[in-house]
């Protein structure tokens, strides 16, 4: 059943300088980090522990798959309270099932676990090396010139025209294309950063077509500004004057 | 090992001579019902001169998976210890706690093995010395963001399947002119120079946050560190493919010069160059 990548199964260490552990007053929110990678792991021992606390609780032998989430807050209390004592009734782990939810509402802000760690899963053997992704310059080495560059003539485009005295239509118009594209590719990155391809790969196509519309909305507005308005940079002169 | 063992003989010998009423026969050998005793001792020999420094220390047992990662308090005289962190595990395993589980092996900064997260900095416990001044409890964690094997030990296998990944080796088609073997120039092995020591201890990959989120895709900075290595190597033909591997916008470019690398890095080593210096030679 357990199959070697899903035997050495760890919580993760999160980078928060306090640590996991001490978020163990009563807080559900490392409870719903923690049990589910243990409880849905394909270990034995959780599945049996499990069973065991069904059995003590009919209450929870009554609940339906839905409830599962239930059935491990129970289960996480229910060894540091009752290890010496006999099992909890299933009259006294109610209240305290209630209690524990509500503590941690009380105490806590809400916290959605947006990307909770997933179980470690090992493609391949361990001695497989990780996969290659396959070569593209236009993601890679071309994109990143390319950003550097366009981040670099930033500079001047926008000093040019305070320096110069004179406003171009023209230079306004680049410098508000410059501005369009180095926003777009920095939401890029900050998408292609947080919102993984491998895990949620819908959600960062949502997000991609997103910042595609909102690059649209921008550009067009922009043009609008420029075509019918004075233009970034006269703008920028007003309100700094005004 | 030998000294350690000595002076907790010592050590025992003294509190023994402190406490007559109790007595232990000579020829005892340490075991798990000594243990008391030894915490016992611990305290006891507390005396005047005694500093005393507690470690909290992150633990979590795979065999009672359901249980909450904990952390555990040690307090040790550090009369009595070493100077380094690992001087320490090591005295709390043998004489307060022996299921306390970490990986160490050369306890002088080669093996990479022992690197953890004491106090706030991913370092490797052999070359960090107890902060014996402040009296503040030293927190070790194992490294950030591993998914967990045991207490203080973290599961590096797809770093090393990474590793494995950008074949970390010399490629050539071509023999050496005299047979013999390749040869390069000094200023070519200059090139080598903080590049060849990393000793992938996995310190600066865990402190990077771009590893932490995309840990699947990215590299890591101690991958390609590695990886400029082989890039940089003079002796190496195959540097268009190990371009070519890198050429992606996982691989290489999650690296946003954050330099958690080049901070963390129990060596003193650069990674942040490293990755900077393969940018530089990719881009044009």
């Amino acid at each position: 059943m357990a199959d070697i990548s899903d035997a050495v199964i760890g919580p993760l260490v999160f980078p928060i300088a306090e640590g996991p552990s001490d978020q163990a007053q009563g807080s559900s929110a490392t409870i719903f980090v923690h049990v589910p990678v243990t409880a849905r792991s394909t270990n034995d021992a959780a599945d049996d522990d499990e069973e065991a606390a069904l059995e003590s609780n009919p209450q929870l032998i009554a609940a339906d798959s839905t409830t599962i989430t239930m059935a491990s807050i129970a289960r996480s209390v229910l060894p540091t309270q009752a290890t010496a004592a006999s099992r909890l009734s299933a009259v006294a782990a109610r209240p305290i099932v209630n209690n524990a939810v509500r503590t941690t509402a009380f105490h806590t802000t809400s916290r959605r676990d947006l990307l909770p760690p997933l179980p470690q899963r090992v493609d391949g053997t361990v001695n497989d090396p990780a996969p290659i992704p396959p070569t593209s310059p236009s993601h890679g080495s071309y994109h990143w010139t390319f950003d550097r560059l366009l981040a670099g003539a930033l500079v001047p485009l926008t000093v040019a025209p305070f320096a110069a005295g004179s406003l171009n239509p023209t230079m306004d118009a680049v410098l508000c294309a410059a501005i369009l594209i180095h926003s777009h590719t920095g939401f890029q990155n900050i998408i292609i950063d947080y919102v993984p391809q491998k895990r949620m790969p819908r959600t960062r196509k949502a997000f991609m077509w997103g910042l595609n519309a909102a690059t649209a909305v921008v550009g067009l507005a922009l043009y609008e500004f420029e075509t019918t308005d004075v233009g970034l940079t006269e703008t920028v002169k007003r309100i700094w004057t005004a | 090992m030998a000294a350690l063992r000595s002076s907790s003989a010592a050590a025992r010998a003294l509190a023994a001579s402190s406490r007559p009423a109790i007595r232990r026969p000579a020829s005892s050998v340490r075991g798990m019902a000594q243990l008391a005793d030894a915490a016992q001792q611990s305290q006891h020999a507390a005396g005047e001169n005694a500093k005393m420094k507690t470690f909290q220390i992150y633990r979590w047992n795979p065999d009672t998976p359901t249980e909450k990662p904990k952390m555990q308090s040690y307090t040790l005289d550090l009369n009595k210890t070493g100077p380094m962190v690992l001087d320490a595990l090591i005295r709390i395993k043998n004489e307060l706690d022996p299921t306390l589980t970490f990986r160490r092996s050369c306890r002088e900064g080669i093996c990479g093995s022992c690197a953890m997260n004491i106090n706030g900095t991913n370092t490797l416990a052999c070359l960090c010395r107890i902060p014996a001044e402040d009296s503040k409890e030293t927190k070790i964690y194992p490294l950030p963001h591993t998914y967990v094997v045991k207490d203080l030990v973290p599961d590096l296998t797809l770093f090393y399947k990474q590793y494995k990944s950008i074949k970390p080796y010399l490629q050539r088609d071509t023999p050496a002119e005299d047979g013999k073997e390749y040869r390069q120039t000094k200023a070519d092995r200059k090139k080598l120079d903080g590049l060849y020591e990393c000793i992938l201890c996995a310190c600066c990959s865990t402190s990077c946050p771009s590893y932490w989120w995309n840990s699947e895709e990215y590299l890591g900075p101690a991958i390609l560190l590695q990886s400029y290595r082989w890039l940089a190597d003079s002796r190496d033909e195959k540097k268009a493919e190990r371009m070519d591997a890198l050429n992606n916008s996982m691989s290489l470019y999650r690296c946003h010069t954050i330099l958690n690398c080049t901070r963390t890095c129990p060596k003193g080593l650069n990674p942040g160059l490293a990755i900077a210096k393969i940018k530089k030679e990719m881009a044009f």
